[in-house]
């Protein structure tokens, strides 16, 4: 693994979720205590099965349980994570408009740099040229000759392209990639509609995790990944894409953890 | 006599327990698989108490030792370091709250079980325990555990149902209007329901989350309407969420009928539970979504209606409806009470053998009868 130190750090945040989620989430309280989890073993002698990982489909039907005791939301944020890695996903530092372009999101990304603002574009509405405000929104804003990002799915990007005036520049774009069905570069965004954004493949090729809020885990069941940030819901070892098997080691140019799948 | 403590997330069962349970005709929440599932998911796990004579068991008691009433974390394994920790013990049955949380064989006596209970309670838990409260306590188990310095007080009764010989008897007693609310509903082709024993097929997630999200309304409508000293409301509450895994454990059990209430579409109006014993039949569960998301009013009386017919079939004995909404049970004929009653008994006192309680509770008028000492009949 990388540096060593950056490492311990950032096992040592995901062994404070794992222990705050048995200590006051429901779902992960069942789950560990009765059927068992490994690297750590919460109930000495229980192991369970896929190392206590869960599939995003049970965890998704369980979020009722994904609140801590205390209370807290159940509602997931598909666009979750992506301020913090728009500044690797792309060659240009802001954009004046961040525009996600898919169907799971439904509110806008927050946390952009200053000066950006993110909306939300269903991809339906897309092809609604003229009468939604979102493509007016953006529209006005490359004729006043600021950038604007698109962020979604491939086929939803060359949509709103296609929709778009052909005399206005095109806006970037960052394509969505799934961790079962990975695309190519230069740039992408590893999404999850239950997690948000969870990585960005960078020029070096490789998928990078977003370290600072995600933890990926090798589990029997596939990659595991343990948003490390957002503690309602709290969402800790899931198996996305219906547990894609894979490994997590150090890039050799960036020394940060990246996956293979 | 002695008393052995046995904490379910990590100790088998006590020997001999299962047998006592059985014939002594206890409800489920007394099985120990059952306990394992609810002291691994509570914010203060209950532990057993099982009191030996000659190495027989002749009683037992749940407990919950409480940290808080308002911790957002589950209950932890119990580390050395704990037993310093401020804490109090509740005998009490938190997820069938009209029921006494102690059984003792009829022949046992239930005085000298109770302060051995105590002694070794206090071995247990170590130098932080408080002192023990004794919640929802029968007349009689409320007398052995009463004495000089240890508060006693009468709680919220429960509602006891003698049901008559036929279904046709009961209805002929209820009032027009819940007739009526009965037959909408029986009529009604938006509300589909089902009702079997020992269920598998059903979502425990989807149960438990409207079970939880129902008593959450109860509790917090208690508390609007300044029902500030109810130990079972949300604001002072030292119960649990029910769990999914719980919950599914007690639907599979082949003396536990659910009823569901759906929409042709499927979506969950309601559902109960009952416990369908002979000897004590009683109505567990209760939850069904509210008016304004599209709830159905006065479900409840329906489901009360098939449980009442599902007690004149096993030609139960009583039937008990929980001590919550007594003026709308009575409406639906449980209108006998069993009087239940508090007991508190401060650490100093915890093992005390002196003299007869300070202040006996008063007989309750139309208690019915008992097979053990637990009261858990009525």
């Amino acid at each position: 693994m990388w540096n060593s130190l950056a490492f311990r750090l950032w096992r040592a945040a995901y062994l404070r979720a794992v222990s705050s989620a048995f200590a006051t989430v429901p779902l992960y309280r069942e789950t560990w205590a009765l059927r068992g989890r490994t690297d750590p073993v919460l109930v000495p002698g229980k192991t369970g099965t896929g190392g206590g990982a869960l599939p995003a489909d049970e965890v998704h039907r369980r979020l009722v349980d994904t609140a801590p005791l205390a209370g807290g939301s159940t509602e997931p944020d598909p666009a979750r994570g992506l301020a913090g890695l728009l500044g690797h996903a792309t060659e240009r530092r802001s954009h004046r408009l961040v525009v996600v372009v898919d169907s799971d999101v439904a509110r806008p990304p927050t946390g952009l740099p200053r000066g950006s603002r993110g909306c939300v574009l269903h991809p339906d509405a897309a092809t609604a040229a003229g009468d939604e405000p979102v493509l007016r929104e953006i529209v006005d804003t490359l004729r006043r000759g600021e950038r604007v990002l698109a962020v979604g799915e491939a086929k939803n990007l060359d949509m709103l392209s296609a929709e778009l005036p052909a005399e206005l520049p095109p806006p970037d774009r960052v394509p969505h990639h799934r961790i079962d069905r990975p695309g190519g570069g230069p740039f992408g965004l590893l999404h999850d509609p239950l997690l948000g954004y969870l990585g960005v493949l960078r020029e070096c090729g490789r998928l990078h995790v977003d370290r600072r809020h995600v933890y990926v885990r090798e589990t029997p069941g596939g990659l595991a990944f343990t948003v490390l940030d957002r503690t309602s819901p709290r969402l800790v070892d899931v198996l996305i894409g219906g547990g894609v098997p894979g490994e997590v080691h150090a890039c050799p140019k960036h020394a940060s953890p990246v996956i293979d799948t | 006599m002695n008393v052995e403590i046995s904490d379910p997330r990590f100790d088998p069962e006590p020997s001999g327990w299962a047998s006592f349970v059985g014939s002594h005709g206890l409800h489920p929440v007394w099985r120990y698989p059952l306990m394992r599932l609810e002291a691994w998911t509570a914010r203060n796990p209950p532990v057993l108490a099982v009191v030996r004579e000659h190495g027989r068991v002749v009683g037992g008691l749940q407990v919950m030792v409480c940290r808080s009433w308002r911790t957002g974390r589950f209950g932890p394994p119990a580390p050395r370091l704990a037993r310093w920790r401020p804490r109090w013990a509740e005998v009490y049955l938190p997820l069938h709250s009209g029921y006494p949380a102690a059984a003792f064989h009829p022949d046992a006596d239930a005085r000298a079980a109770v302060r051995e209970f105590e002694r070794a309670l206090v071995r247990w838990a170590g130098p932080g325990l408080l002192g023990v409260l004794y919640r929802a306590m029968t007349a009689d188990l409320a007398g052995a555990m009463a004495g000089p310095g240890r508060p006693c007080r009468e709680i919220d009764p429960a509602a006891v149902l003698n049901p008559p010989a036929t279904f046709e008897a009961w209805r002929a007693h209820l009032d027009d209007d819940v007739r009526a609310t009965i037959d909408a509903i029986d009529a009604d082709p938006e509300v589909c329901t089902d009702v079997g024993a020992g269920r598998s097929d059903l979502d425990p997630t989807e149960l438990a989350a409207l079970l939880n999200a129902h008593r959450a309304r109860q509790d917090a409508r208690a508390w609007a309407g300044g029902q500030r000293s109810r130990f079972a409301g949300l604001h002072l509450d030292t119960r649990s969420p029910v769990s999914p895994a719980y919950l599914e454990s007690l639907l599979r059990r082949s003396n536990v009928l659910t009823r569901t209430y759906r929409t042709p579409a499927g979506r969950l109006l309601g559902f109960s539970t009952m416990i369908n014993d002979r000897a004590a039949a009683a109505f567990h569960h209760w939850a069904a979504l509210p008016k304004a998301d599209g709830g159905v009013p006065g479900l409840h009386r329906h489901a009360y209606a098939q449980a009442v017919a599902k007690a004149v079939e096993r030609r139960a004995t009583t039937l008990t409806a929980g001590r919550a909404m007594l003026e709308e049970k009575a409406a639906l004929g449980f209108r006998d009470v069993r009087e239940l009653h508090t007991v508190a008994a401060p650490r100093p006192l915890l093992g005390d053998r002196r003299g007869p309680q300070a202040a006996p509770p008063r007989e309750t008028p139309q208690r019915t009868t008992t097979p053990a000492r637990t009261g858990r009949t009525t």
